[in-house]
């Protein structure tokens, strides 16, 4: 826990900051009658609708996934990395060395073919 | 956090401090970037409030305060109030888990009729063994800021401008993380500490199996990894939404992106979050590639100490900590002016083209750059023949 | 010591309240935020409990990752409909009941299966090394799975791309 005390300190401190802050503006600023056409949503100026779903590209759920997949795979390499020069002073550099080349040839050929698939294209 | 109320207390100012140091160099750098692009644009900038319209910071201070709290009727008013704190958030933490200068080593001493310490004051809000990746996390999290503010808003524009900033950030994510393996590979640790001490002496390595020293040199990263580092700082343009990645607030199509709806303090946070990400940003930057507080062989922590030497080992110590973490300080600026430096001359991406170059040209890059570290690190130390 | 056990708790504490509303709360934005906060909850437990690293994981793949997708999602579809057919009806009242059955069945073998903590003797050096020593495991003793996880990411890689090909569905052009 003492590790951890500081982080939530800190992260309560900045909470408790902006909270503070945003408390003082609102005592400060110019306050404004209640108007229903200002608190409408803002739709370039004609008036607002806001029926029916927003349609989105597919491409961003897309992009999203595939941002978790190499991530995790990103993430596998952190801990080789910090040791890869254990592995190499303890003579065994090169088992290191192909066992995460076996791992990067397959992320490689991933990426390959995601940009091969137009996956990865905008337009 | 400390073993008696000194040193609790110590500390949790210590981490105020840094804070408030992130939260106040933003005036500051938006001063620097306004007279900056008048100066690259050759205009005037603001001059009339103040000497060289320093005093523009305050007034802005107050426009800030006083500007009418607007919160979208629609919207979710809670969230929408929750959006710039977590803005705040992630650069915070970030920053107070990077090493600003070498520990301060404090004597014990007799103070209100009792004995303290000794003591040792990091200069840094907390010390954790996975440095790196306590950052990488937390920066991860920004994303959350963004797509908070577009929601609460009720609106589509704040709403796509989120979803855009969000995929922003996560695909230059993984050209950070990747280019940032190599600079694991060269230190072999994720302690940012150890890492400046690895760069506080000449240039060494080791060339199949001969060291290899240019005492003219220091042992900095960027010698080793000079890719690594190009990817990296363009990456972490993006990931701060500076421009020309500033897709997200793309005036002509979004209005203003996720933070449409917000004014006054409420958006001067975000502005925080952004310059706290930029600050974040230029000290891995400095700590990965250039020494970080370090400056060999003028500023390294033995030669700096020796100056001090006639003087009482916690004021040398205290002295010392604060001349490095002035070289440090400066080193920093020289990367901040950069950010501000681009964004005044290189135009804006496109969306297509923003995607195409964090996924088709940058994450190949990295990969390339790990895979040559790897190699290269093999080649080097590898004891061959034995 | 009653430090440590008092940060377990509140950590816990945190942890389950969160979740709780994760469950309980009618709008999936809130749930899906409510949840991003019970992952970082558990991202402060494995901290507490000395594996950092894992920590820092779990905060990059779930908390920074994951998380981020459901709530990308979750903001931008209209779930209404969805959500009307989901929260009535036989079928899916009969797979809410399931479900608790399986999870709660999960619980108690986990309970059973679990070791007294009281009988453990604490690892001499847990923290320093536990990265170093996760990477020289994986890569020796257990190298086949981590390789076989890089194939597994490649095949979830080539199986997103083929289903955001597909045509049909809810959100099909008539």
């Amino acid at each position: 826990m003492s590790q951890l005390l500081p982080v939530l300190l800190l992260a309560a401190f900045v909470t408790v900051f902006g909270a503070a802050l945003m408390g003082l503006a609102n005592l400060l600023s110019a306050k404004a009658k209640k108007n229903t056409v200002k608190g409408e949503t803002y739709e370039c100026g004609i008036p607002a609708d806001t029926s029916g779903s927003t349609k989105v590209p597919i491409k961003f759920y897309l992009t999203a996934i595939l941002f978790i997949l190499f991530d995790i795979e990103i993430i596998f390499m952190y801990p080789w990395a910090l040791t890869y020069g254990d592995f190499i002073s303890s003579g065994y550099g090169i088992y290191a060395f192909s066992a995460m080349a076996v791992f990067i040839a397959v992320f490689v050929f991933g990426l390959f073919w995601e940009v091969k698939s137009k996956a990865l294209e905008w337009e | 956090m400390g073993s008696d109320w000194f040193e609790f207390t110590v500390n949790f100012i210590k981490m105020i401090l840094i804070f408030l140091m992130m939260v106040q160099i933003v005036p500051l750098l938006v001063w620097v970037e306004r007279r900056g692009s008048a100066f690259i644009q050759n205009r005037l900038g603001p001059n009339r409030v103040g000497p060289l319209g320093l005093m523009q910071l305050l007034a802005d201070a107050v426009k800030f305060l006083t500007k009418e709290e607007f919160v979208p009727a629609r919207g979710h008013s809670m969230l929408f109030y929750l959006a710039p704190i977590a803005a705040m958030i992630p650069a915070t933490l970030a920053l107070a888990a990077i090493p600003l200068s070498v520990p301060i080593h404090v004597e014990a001493f007799e103070w209100l009729g009792q004995n303290w310490g000794p003591y040792v004051f990091k200069f840094q809000g907390y010390d954790f063994g996975i440095g790196i990746v306590f950052v990488l996390g937390v920066s991860s999290l920004a994303a959350y800021a963004l797509l908070l503010a577009g929601y609460a808003s009720n609106n589509k524009y704040a709403l796509f401008g989120a979803l855009r900033a969000s995929a922003q950030t996560i695909s230059y994510e993984l050209a950070m993380g990747l280019s940032i393996v190599g600079v694991i590979l060269l230190f072999g640790t994720f302690s940012f500490s150890e890492m400046v001490t690895a760069q506080a002496h000449a240039l060494s390595f080791s060339f199949f199996g001969q060291p290899v020293e240019i005492s003219w040199l220091p042992n900095w990263g960027i010698f080793y990894q000079p890719l690594g580092a190009l990817i990296l700082f363009a990456a972490m343009f993006a990931e701060a939404n500076r421009l020309p990645f500033d897709l997200p607030e793309a005036e002509g199509e979004l209005v203003a992106g996720y933070h449409t709806e917000y004014s006054g303090f409420k958006f001067n946070m975000f502005f925080i979050g952004e310059y706290g990400h930029m600050l974040v940003a230029s000290a891995l930057m400095v700590i990965f590639y250039f020494g970080g507080y370090t400056l060999y062989p003028w500023l390294t922590p033995a030669t700096v100490s020796s100056w001090f030497a006639d003087l009482s080992p916690t004021k040398a110590s205290l002295f010392t900590a604060l001349v490095l973490h002035v070289v440090l300080l400066l080193k920093i600026v020289v990367f901040l002016w950069i950010f501000i430096w681009a964004r005044w001359t290189l135009p804006r991406f496109r969306y297509d083209q923003l995607m195409d170059l964090g996924w088709r040209k940058m994450l190949p890059w990295a990969l390339f750059n790990t895979v040559v570290t790897a190699i290269a690190i093999l080649v080097m130390r590898h004891q061959w023949g034995q | 010591m009653i430090y440590e056990a008092l940060g377990f708790y509140s950590l816990s504490l945190f942890i389950l309240f969160f979740a709780y509303k994760t469950i309980t709360v009618p709008n999936p934005v809130h749930s899906a935020l409510y949840l991003v906060l019970t992952m970082m909850g558990l991202a402060g437990t494995f901290f507490n409990l000395g594996a950092e690293f894992i920590a820092g994981v779990q905060l990059i793949v779930y908390a920074g990752a994951v998380m981020v997708l459901f709530v990308m999602v979750l903001m931008l579809f209209d779930l209404k409909a969805e959500l009307r057919s989901f929260s009535r009806g036989l079928l899916s009242g009969s797979l809410k009941v399931m479900a608790s059955a399986l999870l709660a069945g999960m619980a108690l073998g986990a309970i059973k299966n679990s070791v007294d903590p009281a009988g453990l003797q604490p690892p001499a050096e847990i923290s320093a090394n536990a990265t170093r020593q996760i990477g020289v495991l994986l890569y020796t003793q257990y190298l086949f799975a981590f390789e076989v996880l890089g194939v597994l990411l490649l095949v979830v890689a080539v199986g997103v791309v083929a289903v955001s090909r597909m045509k049909g569905g809810t959100h099909a052009k008539h």
